[in-house]
Parts: C-alpha cells; structure tokens; sequence
C-alpha cells in the first residue's frame, strides 16, 4: 500500500481535471500572478483579527499560533458526500446504540461479540454510567469522524471522536475567509453551506434537555479556561449559538439541580455542552483534586436535572482498541453491514500478527491506544531506524498499548506552497450532531500536511487546514 | 429479627465553605434477606436533596449545604425485619449485570498467592468461594499467623494487618503488604483508577474493609463477579452492633450471595444491606467536597426489638 501513487482529488493520471474540480481549475487558471500569495497573506491577516489562534503542546515560547490555512479549497462531489454521509450516519447511530447497551445490559459482550476484558477493565469505560438513561438516549451528540481517502471510492475511517471533539470552529472561519478572499469563486460554484453549523448545535442541545426544561432551556458551554488549547473555540461556540461561556466555579449544584451565578441571581442550567474531561468533570464522582469541574455535576445528571454533552464514558466507544470492532457493532445493533470501511488494523496481542508487525515495522504507522493528537504515534516510512527499535521495544513490552496499521497513501489535494502548487497529503473530519435528529454538516474540516510527503495531519504536528467543498448537485 | 439501628456520623466542612455537597449510600432497601419498616436519614440540606439511583443499583442523595457552620451531623435511623436466606439474595431487579462486578479496581487488586489454588478448580462456584471465604480469612487473621500464605503475604517486616483502630489516612485498604500487592501485577488488568480518593470517607474502617476487598479482588481474579457490600452488623452476646462490610458474589444459578469473610460465615439474619459497589470507595456511605477533615464515625446503637 505504500508504494502506490497516492490519489490526487483534483487531476487524474492522464493530467485531466476531475469533474468536481473543473470550476476551481478554470478560476485558478485565470488568477494573474502573485494573486495566490496575496490571498495567503489576507488570509493570515484575516485570521489573526478573528483572533483564531490555538497553543501547541509542549513548546517553547507557549505562544498562540495561527493555524496555517490554505487558498485551495478541497471539493467533495454531491454523489461522493451522499455515499459517505450515509455511511456517517450509520456509524454514530450504531456507536450511541453501542453506548446504551455497554451501560445497560450489556448484550454484545453476552453474546461474546467483543471480549468482555476490552470494555470493563477499560479506562475509558465509566461504571458510574451504568443504568443511566440521558435524554433521547443519545450519549455521543457531538461527533467528529476522521476519514481518509485512498482512491476515488475508497474512503475509510481513521477513528471515531466521541469525547469532546474540537476544530470545528476552523471549519466554520475557513469557510468565512475563503468567501472573504474569493467571492467570485462562489458564484461560479453551487457549494453546500455549513454556517449553518451553530443553529443545528443550538437545536441539537435544546432537544436533549431534560423533561420539564421549558420550551428554551438554558444552555451553557462549560470550558476548562483560557489556558486550555480549544479555548478559543469554546468562546466561539458560545457565542455563535447565543449560550453562556462558563468555567466551573461559575456553576454550582443547589437541590440537586444545576445554576450559573448571574449578576441577578442564580439561573437555572439545563445543557451543558462540556469540553472538559470525564476526569475533572465533578470532584464528588470523578477526580477529587479537580478545580476545573462542578462538586455534585454528575449525580445532578444522574437525577435527570442536567444534560450532559457529551454524556462521559463515551471514550469507551473511540477507544482504539474498540474501534477495530466498530463494523461488528453496526452488524450487531442495526443488522446492516458497515457501509465505511475501517482502516485493517493488526493485534499485537496476538504472536503471529505482531511477529509480522516487528518484521515490517518500517512499513507500518504504530498508535499508542491512549494516544491522541499525534503524540505517542510513529509512522514507519517517516521515521528513522532508531525510532522503529524504539517502537518494537515498546510493543513487545506492551504488545496491548499499542494498535498498528498499515500506512495509507492518503489522497493528495493541490496545496499552495513556497514552491507553488503542490500535492499534499489530507484527510477529512465531518461533524456530526446527533439530538432528536443525525445532522451531519456537509463537509467537515480538511487538514493538511503541509510538508512534502508528509501524512501528519494534525495541527500540533505542522498541519494546515483547507476550506471544504461539498458541491450541491 | 427486628432490628433498631442509630447510626451518626459528622462532618467537618473546611472554615469558609462556600457550598457543601455530599453524597449519601446511608438508605437502606427492601430486599429478598431484610424489610425496610422504618429508614430516616437525617443531615442539614436533607430537605432540600435530590434522591437519584446510583450506577450499582443504590438509594443515593444529593444534598447540599451553603455556608455550612461548624460539624454537620448526619443521623440515621431504621427499624428493619431481617431473615437468614444463608447469605443467597438471588436475582434483584434493578441491579446492574453481574459482569460489571468484574472489573479491577486499585482497592481490590488481590494477590495471587490468594487466589492461584482456585484456578481452574474442578469444584462448584460456590464449593470455591466459601473455600475462598475461609482462605482470607486465615489470610488476615493474625491468629492463623505461621501458615505459608500468612508469611509470603506479609513481606519481610512481619508488619501485622490493621486492626481497627483510626487508619483512614491507609491508602492501601486491602491492608496486605506493597509487596503482596505488586504480587497481583500478574493479574493486573491494567485498570487505572484515580489515586488519592481522600473524599470518600471508607467507611467501616479496616478489619471488616480489607477481608471485603481481599475476597472480592480474589474473586474477581477468578473471573467471579463480586462486590462490596456495606451495611450493619448486630454484635453477638454482649458484642456491641457496628457498621460493616462484606461481599457478595455471583452465581450463574443462585444469583448473588454474601460471603462475610471476617466472620466466615455468609451473612444471616445479623446482617442489615445497606448499599454495594466496586470496592469501598463506590459504596462510601458519605463523600463530599470540599472534604476538609473528613468523616467521622460518631458510632452505632444496635438493638434487638421483640
């Protein structure tokens, strides 16, 4: 698999331009010079007023950066995002099923369909959950599906976001630049609109509000502070859907219900769209040392006076361990085979499989299961001798802390670089909000390794990010 | 036997505590072994608590206090009917699956030197754990003090098990030795909970905790869901009544049933159930935050009505 070409969206093999793309090339055809490196350059300037900045783990100065944003917009065709919204659709609504029956019965693992060990001796797995039925049934509402491409119908999912999934402010300022920098393009172009995203998050949260909540019930996005690195997209979200930004000491737990402290007096709390950690959620269940959460959160939820967005323990269903199971689960609760493929992931735990792995390592790209933001990974083409030793010392150490891939071509989209147009290697992550309905946002966020031959993607590792086209038919 | 229970307890929120909140496993439920015919559970905030079921199938509150003053005391008071079932409780709705009752917790990791003997035994289940019943028990009783397992488990200090006494600070609850604990490392299912747990208040203190974690951890490791059951104990003779722990474990055909390894013996009709979870911090009768200097067990009035 490593050694294919890897796909290019926007030319085929003969140099011809692939029918979605047709308008882009005819525009990009008749730009004068310099026209892209003045877009670049009012594109930085326009994300730095939005003031779109995110911190990089580990570095230095601990400055904010600007995520590095590309002109060339990705373009997904009416027919291809049909195929893959469906296959979208299926897996979150296969995954909450999953979720429900892990902290209720328990019926997959009776019927021996996933080893019982995987889900219960699993961090990610909260016992405090167990019999708690959330609004709607719904655990997971908001969702990022991170998917790749590797030929023209050959899509598969990277790994399922369930917990607290973030970029999707990128997704909406990319969008807004990318009208900003080239208007004309969207009037040649019917491109399906996804501003639309912050209502749909609104309508997602208000319908999972408790039972007697109100025809508005209070919404509010409960974030860990300033210091946390999706800060901003907390602030952002707040403030796109018309909810209060909150931090914990804001909230308290009176009666076994939920208020923010106000100017005017406590105001009941109905949805609380939390992007802080299971863990720091609630000292009185979770963590004891945590600052960050409300004492008393978690049984208030549990006394049905809450909602909790996501609901916690959903990282048991994009445990990475798990996920090599997720086209068991789809089978199991809706009878339907999976329509997106998951990427052939090898067991380590298993003698032969990873006898194989430790032979082929320099071909493959190696996870730690616990791992995210493409800390703790290695991609074996990439890497150097030294680091595929390290790696097989870590895996015949612990053979289970570790899920391993082979290394996909990920498809390529023209990138505007210092050298010009150039292929670059992207993957794709769609939103997903799921309430008393699926909504998933055409399109989604389009990271791309900037660097040449490069299939890190994330933005903590040099990634950039594209506008995404979804065409309307 | 009917029973009066009196049980008090206090708090000691820190001095300028804006807002007090706890959580309660102090009421006790009908059940196939007990009838409920009085419970109260009296605590400043009780008026205003919200009741809710907890994940293990519990009666849970909770209560919060603005501005607490001073030690808050928290008073329980039932009159229970209890009938010996010989420990079996059988299948109660509600509870959650037995296979939850699997899952490793650091307070009840087991050593292997415990539990090995069982494995793959060719017994019944309940043959295995009323023979494991008898193992902790002489595992822990200093006056079984000698045996093999006695002397492997206690390491070279010969530090003897926590008897009573006001050990709250003692992390490792089992009360076995770190290294009878890294003993179990062998079975370690890689489960990480939170270190430092110092909300909970571990009620009852060891002995009765560390015979309920050994056997349960134990069990466990032979792939048996057990948990850890709290309640009170009516004292024999002129023995006074406590609160106290044991186990319960699952039998495919029985359902559960009490394993009480401290007295060996499963639970008659001097056992009242009061609540069941993991290990002693999911079934602590009080947690709260802030937790300042804890929970303190002002003690348990137990008596035998008619």
């Amino acid at each position: 698999m490593a050694d294919k070409t890897p796909f290019d969206e926007m030319y085929n093999a003969d140099g011809s331009v692939r029918e979605p793309y047709r308008a882009l090339a005819e525009w990009l055809a008749e730009q004068p010079d310099k026209a892209l490196t003045l877009m670049q350059s009012d594109a930085e300037a326009i994300f730095r007023r939005l003031g779109i900045t995110f911190a990089v783990y580990g570095s230095e100065e601990g400055t904010e950066k600007v995520i590095p944003f590309d002109v060339i917009p990705r373009i997904i065709s009416a027919a291809e995002w049909r195929r893959l919204s469906k296959g979208i659709d299926q897996r979150v609504r296969a995954l909450n099923a999953f979720l429900h029956d892990i902290y209720h019965r328990q019926e997959i693992l009776k019927a021996g369909r996933i080893p019982e060990k995987l889900i219960l001796q699993n961090a990610a797995f909260a016992p405090e959950m167990m019999g708690l039925d959330p609004a709607k049934g719904v655990y997971a509402h908001i969702i990022g599906v991170d998917i790749v491409r590797v030929g023209p119908d050959d899509f598969y999912v990277l790994e399922d976001n369930l917990r607290t999934p973030s970029g999707v402010s990128y997704m909406l300022e990319d969008r807004e630049a990318m009208m900003m920098l080239a208007p004309d393009l969207f009037q040649r172009t019917k491109v399906a609109p996804v501003e639309n995203y912050p209502e749909n998050l609104r309508r997602t949260l208000e319908s999972v509000a408790p039972e007697g909540s109100g025809s508005s019930p209070n919404i509010v996005v409960l974030t860990p502070g300033i210091y946390n690195s999706a800060y901003f997209e907390h602030s952002f979200l707040a403030d796109q859907m018309g909810a209060t930004l909150c931090e914990g000491p804001d909230l308290f737990v009176d009666g076994g219900k939920v208020y923010m402290r106000t100017t005017t007096g406590p105001e009941r709390v109905h949805v609380i769209y939390r992007r802080i950690d299971d863990d720091y959620l609630d000292p009185l269940t979770f963590r004891p040392d945590s600052m960050l959460g409300v004492p008393g959160l978690f049984n208030a939820y549990r006394a049905g006076n809450v909602t909790l967005v996501n609901a916690p323990g959903t990282g048991i269903a994009d445990d990475k361990a798990v996920y090599t199971y997720v086209p068991e689960i789809i089978e199991f609760y809706l009878g339907e085979k999976a329509l997106l493929q998951n990427v052939p992931t090898y067991n380590c735990t298993d003698d032969e499989q990873r006898n194989w792995v430790l032979e082929n390592i320099a071909d493959l790209v190696v996870k730690e299961v616990h791992g995210s933001g493409g800390y703790g990974m290695m991609v074996g083409p990439t890497a150097t001798k030294a680091q595929h030793q390290e790696f097989r010392r870590k895996i015949e150490a612990r053979p289970d802390n570790y899920i391993v891939q082979p290394t996909l071509a990920l498809s390529t989209c023209p990138t505007f670089v210092n050298a010009g147009i150039a292929p670059r290697h992207v993957d794709l992550r769609p939103y997903v909000l799921v309430g008393d309905e699926v909504r998933i946002t055409p399109g989604g966020l389009t990271r791309v390794a900037l660097k040449k031959g490069s299939l890190v993607v994330n933005s903590s590792q040099g990634g950039g990010t594209k506008d995404t086209w979804v065409l309307e038919d | 036997m009917r029973i009066s229970i009196r049980h008090q307890l206090s708090i000691s929120p820190p001095p300028g505590t804006a807002n007090l909140v706890l959580q309660t496993l102090l009421t006790s439920r009908n059940g196939p072994a007990q009838r409920i015919e009085s419970w109260t559970l009296d605590l400043p905030g009780m008026e205003n608590a919200a009741p809710f079921e907890d994940a293990f199938g519990n009666s849970a509150f909770l209560v919060n206090q603005a501005r607490p003053e001073g030690p808050l005391l928290v008073e329980v008071n039932g009159v229970v009917e209890t009938q010996d079932t010989h420990g079996v409780l059988g299948k109660l709705a509600g509870d959650p699956v037995p296979a939850l009752f699997r899952r490793m917790t650091r307070l009840t990791r087991a050593p292997v030197t415990l539990y090995g003997k069982f494995r793959g035994s060719k017994d019944s289940r309940i043959d295995v754990l009323h023979a494991l019943m008898l193992r902790v028990s002489e595992t822990l009783d200093p006056a079984a003090a000698g045996t093999g397992a006695q002397a492997q488990m206690q390491g070279e200090d010969g530090q003897s098990q926590s008897q009573g006494g006001q050990s709250q600070g003692e992390q490792n609850a089992t009360g076995v030795t770190e290294q009878a604990l890294s003993l179990a490392s062998e079975d370690d299912a890689g489960v990480v909970e939170a270190e430092g747990h110092e909300v909970a208040a571990r009620l009852p203190r060891p002995p009765a905790t560390d015979y309920a974690h050994l056997f349960v951890g134990a069990a466990r490791a032979l792939g048996i869901p057990a948990r850890y059951v709290t309640g009170y104990l009516v004292g024999e003779g002129d023995e006074p009544g406590a609160f106290h722990a044991w186990a319960e474990a699952y039998d495919d055909k029985l359902g559960w049933i009490g394993f009480d390894a401290m007295l060996e013996l499963c639970p008659t009709d001097r056992h009242v159930r009061l609540a069941a979870g993991l290990d002693s911090l999911s079934a602590a009768p009080l947690r709260c935050v802030p937790a300042g200097d804890g929970v303190q067990d002002l003690g348990v009035q137990i008596d035998i009505l008619d």
